[in-house]
C-alpha cells in the first residue's frame, strides 16, 4: 500500500502551491494527485502530457417536460434555488447551474412533469509530468468540486501505484474544511498545513487541526512568509505543539516566488530561499510518513 | 451482534476499506449466525453528504458496531449520537478484523 501526503491549507493564498509544487519536484516515486479542481494550479505548473481522459458526472439536475407541465407555478415557488424560471414563450424551465439537484421540485410537481438527468461536470486526466505521473481533473464552467471527484482522482493514483508499485501518493488539496477536503484528508497518511503568519492563518489552521483530529490523521505545520510577522508565527507554532502538530519549517517572504509563479517555473528551482526551506521541511515529512 | 464492516469487495476475503462514508462495500456480519449480507455503497457516486447517508444507513440497519479506518466528523456526529460502538481497523481483510473484534484487539475509535 502506497504512503498518501496529503497538502491542505485552511486558508487561500497561504502558500499551498509552492509547497505542494516544490515538494513535486524533490520528491521521488510518487504520483501526484491534484485534488484542487477548483483550483488546478498543479496542472499549471507541471505543463503536464495528457496520456488518458475520461467525463465524470456531477449531480443530475432538474429538467421540466413541457408537454406534460400544467404550469400551476409550484416547482418556481418551491424552489430555494432560483433555479425554476418562465421563458418568453410561457414555458417553465431549469437553470441547470443554479440547480442544487435537491429533487423538491421533482416530488412536488402534481404532473410528474420534472425528472432528473445526469450531467458531465468535467474531466479527469492521467498525465506525464516532468515530476511523475499525474492524476488531475477539469471542470467545466459553473461546476464545482466535490468529495465525489476526489474521491475518484485519489483511487485512480492508489491504482497506478499498486499496477506500477510506486510508494508514494503527495496530493494537493484543496482550502476550507468542506466535503472536498473531508475526502483528501480520509485515508491520508500524514497532512501538512500550509499557514501564513495573520490571524485568519491561525483560525483556518485551527479548524483544518480539528478535522485531521476527527480522522485521526497525523498532521504537521509549515508556515509560509513566516518573517512578514514573527509574533504570529511563534502563536501558529505554539499552537500547533499545543495541540501535538509537528512544526515542520518556515518559508520566508520572498519576492523571487511570484515572480517565479508568473514564468511557470517551480519555486523550488527558481529560489534558493524556497529550496533551502523545502529541502528541510522534505526531509522531516519523510520521517513522518 | 450485528458488525458493519467497510471493505472494497463483497467477500469476507475482502480487504477492508478505510474509508467510511465512501467505502466501497459494507459488510453486515451477525456474530452470533457467522452469516453476512454484502451490500455496496449506493451512496458512492454522491458529490456530498456521502458520511451522513452511510452514517443513516448504518443506524437503519442496526448494528452494533462499525470497523472502518477512519470517520469524518459529520458521519463521527451521528455514529457518536447513535451510540454505536466504532473500531479502527487494521490493514487486512474483513475476516482479519472480525477475528481481531471478537479477540477484543481492536482499538476503540
Amino acid at each position: 500500500m502506497s504512503k498518501e501526503l496529503v497538502i491542505i491549507s485552511g486558508k487561500g493564498g497561504t502558500g499551498k502551491t509552492t509547497l505542494t509544487s516544490s515538494l513535486a519536484y524533490v520528491m521521488k516515486d510518487k504520483i501526484i494527485v491534484d485534488a484542487d479542481a477548483d483550483a488546478a494550479n498543479m496542472y499549471i505548473l507541471t505543463s503536464p502530457k495528457l496520456k488518458h481522459k475520461e467525463l465524470f458526472k456531477g449531480n443530475p439536475k432538474a429538467v421540466i417536460d413541457v408537454n406534460k407541465c400544467v404550469n400551476c407555478d409550484l416547482c418556481r415557488k418551491l424552489c430555494r434555488f432560483d433555479a425554476i424560471h418562465i421563458n418568453p414563450d410561457g414555458n417553465y424551465y431549469v437553470d441547470e447551474v443554479k440547480c442544487d439537484s435537491c429533487e423538491l421540485c421533482k416530488i412536488a410537481c402534481p404532473a410528474e412533469a420534472i425528472t432528473m438527468k445526469e450531467v458531465y461536470s468535467g474531466e479527469w486526466y492521467e498525465s506525464e509530468t516532468p515530476f511523475g505521473l499525474m492524476v488531475h481533473a477539469k471542470l467545466y464552467p459553473g461546476a464545482e468540486n466535490s468529495g465525489n471527484l476526489v474521491t475518484m482522482v485519489k483511487h485512480r493514483a492508489h491504482v497506478i501505484s499498486e499496477e506500477q508499485d510506486i510508494p508514494y501518493i503527495l496530493v494537493d488539496g484543496s482550502p476550507g474544511i468542506g466535503c472536498p477536503v473531508i475526502s483528501t484528508i480520509s485515508g491520508a497518511n500524514f497532512v501538512v498545513v500550509v499557514s501564513e503568519p495573520t490571524p485568519a492563518g491561525l483560525h483556518d489552521l485551527e479548524r483544518v487541526k480539528r478535522l485531521c483530529d476527527s480522522f485521526k490523521v497525523k498532521s504537521g505545520v509549515v508556515v509560509n512568509k513566516y518573517d512578514l510577522n514573527e509574533e504570529k508565527t511563534r502563536q501558529i507554532e505554539e499552537f500547533a505543539k499545543k495541540e501535538g502538530m509537528e512544526v515542520l519549517g518556515r518559508i520566508p517572504f520572498d519576492e523571487c516566488v511570484p515572480k517565479a509563479i508568473v514564468n511557470l517555473q517551480i519555486p523550488y528551482e527558481a529560489c534558493e530561499s524556497v529550496k533551502r526551506a523545502v529541502d528541510e521541511i522534505y526531509a522531516r515529512v519523510m520521517e513522518k510518513l | 451482534m450485528k458488525l458493519m464492516i467497510t471493505a472494497k469487495g463483497d467477500k469476507l476475503e475482502s480487504t477492508v476499506d478505510e474509508r467510511y462514508g465512501r467505502g466501497e462495500c459494507f459488510i453486515i456480519y451477525d456474530t452470533d449466525s457467522g452469516e453476512f449480507e454484502a451490500i455496496r455503497n449506493p451512496f458512492l457516486n454522491n458529490q456530498g453528504g456521502v458520511g451522513v447517508s452511510t452514517a443513516q444507513f448504518s443506524v437503519e440497519k442496526k448494528v452494533d458496531a462499525i470497523i472502518s479506518g477512519s470517520y469524518g466528523p459529520n458521519a463521527l456526529e451521528i455514529l457518536r449520537a447513535a451510540q454505536l460502538e466504532l473500531y479502527k481497523a487494521q490493514p487486512g481483510t474483513v475476516k482479519e478484523n472480525i477475528e481481531l473484534f471478537k479477540e477484543g484487539k481492536l482499538e476503540r475509535f
